[in-house]
Formats: C-alpha cells, sequence, structure tokens
C-alpha cells in the first residue's frame, strides 16, 4: 500500500514538468541565451574589459542621456497621471452609457499601434499642420518648430501611455463604495479635504499600479523618441539604437541596454514585492 | 472638485481622439506632405497601397510571421498554464515569474539580443528568426489571459462528467476545451495582434527579406512620411474598432448585457 501511494505522487509530481517543458526549452533557447548575450557582449566587446561600462557610466554623453531619460520617464508619468485621473473619475462618476463610451475610446486608443498614433502627432504638429495654422491665425508671427523636439516627443509618449493609467485608476476607482464617500461628508469631510484624506488614498493602489507601468514603458521607449524627438535629445533606446545599427558598436550597446535592464528590473523589484508582478498588467 | 474633474475629463477626452481620428481625413489627401487640413481629397493613396509591392509585401510578411507567432505560442503556453494553475510543486511561484519576465524585458534590450544571437545562428532576416523572437514576446500575454481564464474554471463540471462515464480525454475534449474556448480565442487574438504591432525587435532582426510592416512604417516614416501611412493607420483603425465593436454586436445579438473588455498590455 505504502509503496503504491508514494508510485502514484511521484506520477502526480512528473505531469507539471512534463508540461512545462516545451516552454521551458523554449524560453531557454530564445529568452535566457540572447540575454545571456547581451551581458556578456558588455563585458567582452571588442575586448574582455570593463571599459564598456566605464565609458557608459561616467562618460558625459551617457550620463546626460540616462538622466534625461529618467527625467523624461518621470515627467511623462506625471503628465499620464494629471490626464488619467480627470478622466477616469469622469468615467467611474458619470452614467453607465457615458462611462463605456469614453471606455471604448480609451480601448480603441490602447488598441491602435504605437506608430500610428506616432503618424499621427506627426500630423498635428507638422509645420502644414492644424496647430501651426492655429498659432499664425491668432497672430503668432514666427510659429516655433514643433516636430522634432522634445515637446513633440513628450507630448506623444503622454498620448500614448494614457490609457494604461487611465485603465489602472478606473479600475480601482470603479470598486469604490459610494457609501464611503457618503459617511465620509455625514461626519463633515467635503471638498478638498474629502478628496485628499478619503478619496485619494481609496485610489492610490491604481495610481501606484498605472505610474510603475507608464515609467518602465517609457524607460525603454524606443519608436515615438526615434521618430518625434530632436536627434540632439535622445533617451536611452535610441542611444542604444543608434550605436548598434550605426557603429556596430556591440559592447557599448549592450553595456547600456544591461543598465536599462537592471533599472527596469529594480523597479519592477520593488513593485513586485509589495503588489505581485502578475497584478501590474491584470 | 466634482465640476473641475468634469471638466477636465472632457478636455482629455478630445486629447485622446483627436490623433485617432486624424488619419482618417489625411489619407484622402491630395497632398504630396502632411498637409492638414488636406487641400483636396482624392483615393489616389488607396491605390498606391493596394498596387505596391513595397507595401503589400511586408503587410503579407506581417500577417504570415503573426499567424505562426500565435499558433506556436498557443502549443506551447497552454500546456504550461494547465501545469502552473493546475498543479503544486517546488519551484512554482519561480515558473510563474519566468512566463511574465519577457514584458519585463525593455524591447530594445531583446532586439539588441536577438540581434547578435540569430545572427550567429544565420536566423537574422528570416520569418523563422522573427518568429521565434515574437512568440517569446507573446508568451507572457497568452498566459494572463489563458490562466485567468482557467482559475475561473469549475472542476465539478469535469468531476461531473468523469462520474458519467467520460475518459479523462472525452472529458477534456468535450468538457474542458468548450468551455475555455472563449479563453483560447483572446489568448490567440492578444498574441497575434502583440506579433502585428511589435515595432522594436522587427526593425533590429527582419530586414528586408522579411520585412514586417511595422518596420516598413517606421523607416518611411522616418524618412519622407509617405503619405500611404496615412491609408494604413486608417485601415488599422477601422480594424481595431471592429474588432472592439464585434464582441459587443455578438453579445447583443445573444441579448447577454455587454461587458467592455479589458485589454491586456501590448507593451512598447
Amino acid at each position: 500500500m505504502g509503496i503504491s501511494l508514494s508510485k502514484l505522487t511521484e506520477k502526480a509530481d512528473i505531469w507539471p514538468w512534463l508540461l512545462l517543458a516545451p516552454l521551458g526549452i523554449y524560453m531557454l533557447i530564445f529568452f535566457i541565451v540572447p540575454l545571456a548575450d547581451v551581458a556578456i557582449m558588455s563585458f567582452t566587446e571588442p575586448k574582455v574589459s570593463l571599459a564598456n561600462y566605464q565609458k557608459v557610466l561616467t562618460g558625459a554623453l551617457y550620463q546626460r542621456v540616462f538622466l534625461n531619460t529618467f527625467l523624461t520617464a518621470a515627467f511623462v508619468t506625471l503628465c499620464c497621471l494629471a490626464v488619467g485621473y480627470p478622466l477616469a473619475y469622469l468615467m467611474a462618476n458619470s452614467k453607465a452609457t457615458t462611462a463605456m463610451l469614453i471606455l471604448l475610446l480609451v480601448t480603441m486608443s490602447f488598441w491602435t499601434s504605437f506608430l500610428v498614433r506616432t503618424y499621427s502627432w506627426m500630423v498635428l504638429l507638422g509645420n502644414n499642420g492644424p496647430l501651426i495654422a492655429f498659432l499664425q491665425m491668432i497672430g503668432v508671427d514666427q510659429p516655433p518648430q514643433l516636430l522634432f523636439t522634445r515637446f513633440s516627443s513628450t507630448l506623444a509618449m503622454v498620448h500614448i501611455l494614457a490609457p494604461y493609467m487611465i485603465m489602472n485608476i478606473y479600475s480601482v476607482m470603479k470598486k469604490i463604495d459610494p457609501a464611503l464617500i457618503r459617511s465620509a461628508e455625514s461626519l463633515g469631510a467635503k471638498g478638498w479635504s474629502l478628496f485628499r484624506h478619503v478619496y485619494l488614498p481609496l485610489t492610490a493602489p491604481g495610481i501606484a499600479n498605472g505610474s510603475v507601468l507608464v515609467f518602465v514603458i517609457c524607460l525603454g521607449f524606443y519608436v515615438t523618441p526615434v521618430l518625434l524627438g530632436s536627434p540632439r535629445e535622445q533617451m536611452i533606446a535610441g542611444l542604444i539604437g543608434h550605436q548598434i545599427e550605426e557603429f556596430l558598436a556591440f559592447g557599448l550597446g549592450s553595456a547600456m541596454a544591461m543598465v536599462l535592464l537592471v533599472a527596469t528590473l529594480i523597479i519592477l523589484t520593488i513593485y513586485h514585492r509589495r503588489f505581485g508582478l502578475d497584478k501590474l498588467w491584470g | 472638485m466634482n465640476t473641475f474633474m468634469r471638466w477636465a475629463g472632457c478636455f482629455v477626452v478630445l486629447f485622446i481622439a483627436a490623433p485617432l481620428v486624424i488619419v482618417v481625413p489625411m489619407s484622402f489627401s491630395n497632398a504630396s506632405s502632411l498637409q492638414f487640413p488636406p487641400p483636396g481629397y482624392w483615393l489616389g493613396y488607396y491605390r498606391s497601397y493596394f498596387t505596391d509591392m513595397d507595401w503589400l509585401i511586408p503587410t503579407w510578411n506581417s500577417i504570415l510571421i503573426a499567424s505562426a507567432t500565435t499558433i506556436l505560442t498557443m502549443a506551447l503556453v497552454v500546456p504550461a498554464t494547465f501545469a502552473l494553475v493546475r498543479h503544486k510543486f517546488r519551484g512554482k511561484g519561480f515558473a510563474d515569474l519566468m512566463m511574465l519576465m519577457p514584458m519585463a524585458v525593455p524591447h530594445i534590450v531583446m532586439a539588441v539580443g536577438y540581434y547578435s544571437y540569430f545572427g550567429e545562428l544565420k536566423l537574422v532576416h528570416t520569418h523563422l528568426g522573427v518568429i521565434l523572437a515574437h512568440t517569446c514576446l507573446s508568451v507572457p500575454i497568452a498566459f494572463l489571459v489563458l490562466s485567468a481564464n482557467l482559475k475561473g474554471f469549475d472542476r465539478n463540471l469535469e468531476r461531473a462528467a468523469q462520474s458519467l462515464g467520460a475518459s479523462p480525454t472525452q472529458t477534456f475534449l468535450h468538457v474542458t476545451l468548450p468551455i475555455l474556448r472563449p479563453g483560447l480565442i483572446i489568448s490567440s487574438l492578444f498574441a497575434f495582434i502583440q506579433s502585428f504591432d511589435e515595432t522594436v525587435v522587427a526593425i533590429f532582426i527582419s530586414g528586408r527579406d522579411a520585412e514586417t510592416l511595422p518596420r516598413k512604417m517606421f523607416d518611411s516614416i522616418r524618412q519622407e512620411a509617405d503619405p500611404v501611412i496615412a491609408v494604413i493607420s486608417t485601415l488599422l483603425f477601422f480594424l481595431v474598432m471592429i474588432g472592439i465593436a464585434a464582441p459587443y454586436f455578438a453579445s447583443a445579438l445573444r441579448s447577454r448585457v455587454p461587458k467592455p473588455s479589458r485589454p491586456a498590455s501590448v507593451a512598447y
């Protein structure tokens, strides 16, 4: 009896491994090895040394790009919050049909390719576009260059990433029990203090989720800054691509990629300890 | 606070909507540059798109690569999800985390890795290379959707089938699969879109031979901003609209209460 039972559990134990094996092997060959390749190249290209890291971590150009990337990501996150919070509030506090229409719009935006939305901003901000025309109409003779500046890439990134923030905050706001607000009001809280001490803390998990997601995506953003930003104010991802494509500098590119990866993973690890990574996208 | 939030909200609606719809009039423009509002309207750029092999081949490549990616992703993820949701074993927490990792790594980092690694394997500039890379990136999304579905699965249904005499295979085919079908369809769709939209890795490894539509669009926007992009954007815009509206109509036809689907991330 004892023998057959232990055999049974052994048999039961092998099943999950059998089911996991194909994906496990696949991920090893096509995810872990390419990542390890980047890590190795950062130390060995063109020759075995720490020179790449020394250059990346102390060179003025690289420091400026890293700083620029972090500041941009932080600013974009703040803008997404400023844009997303009121909209999520509007959705959570209007009639079901209005809320659904706005949700449809946000979902549309979310599903529309980054490239399409980047192209749209090129049209909107271009020299023959509506914004410049509007500026000329109200009497600005020499309208400023909007396209290919820090302004245009930031604006487009806020537009592209705002849906992540909105979805996260909205899903939290929707679940707030109106009785909590009513009881706070009956105890004398109103206006700003009601918002500050009751509503804002209740929505904090959504804000945290949305902010981490937007910040992390923005840190590694390639497409939009490259297409819309100023060539003189690159972000990390753009500079990595530049090193690889133009100079075939795999060592430098890899070292920068590793710095970006470590920064991203540190943020996500802190998040994972607190909330669990599966909650971020779910 | 209330009125301020409402006005701000309305303003944000405009901010989100304007860039989405502006591509539609642009696609009918007869200007050769980015001029808005367009000086006149015609269908010329639609004809250019549907007759120009430089655009049709990347479109075909993208459809092919996304389809193959979807099949490969599902073949790998479905069994793995069953293992992770239905079994307890040592190292399960780690395996769960690993499933999500490709989502946590910035795509530019993966692009550098694939560019060098696939270069050694002679997989750069091949369809197979892009499919293998995209499958890896699609795994987390397919897993998230499917595991959420499987966690909500009432296993008593399977027990009932087996107590009525169904074999494990029969139970799986006639009970488990039909109930999981919506989850399977949605996770396949997400895997497809993830691959179809993926830009960064494709820019680095697809080359001229396996050029995908996002790569072609990226190059075109970078170089001359060909107005054909507005046509493709409009077509993609309506595809997304149909994709989102279809479940509403389907459920309205079945006279159920429609529920807006919350998309998972198709990040970077």
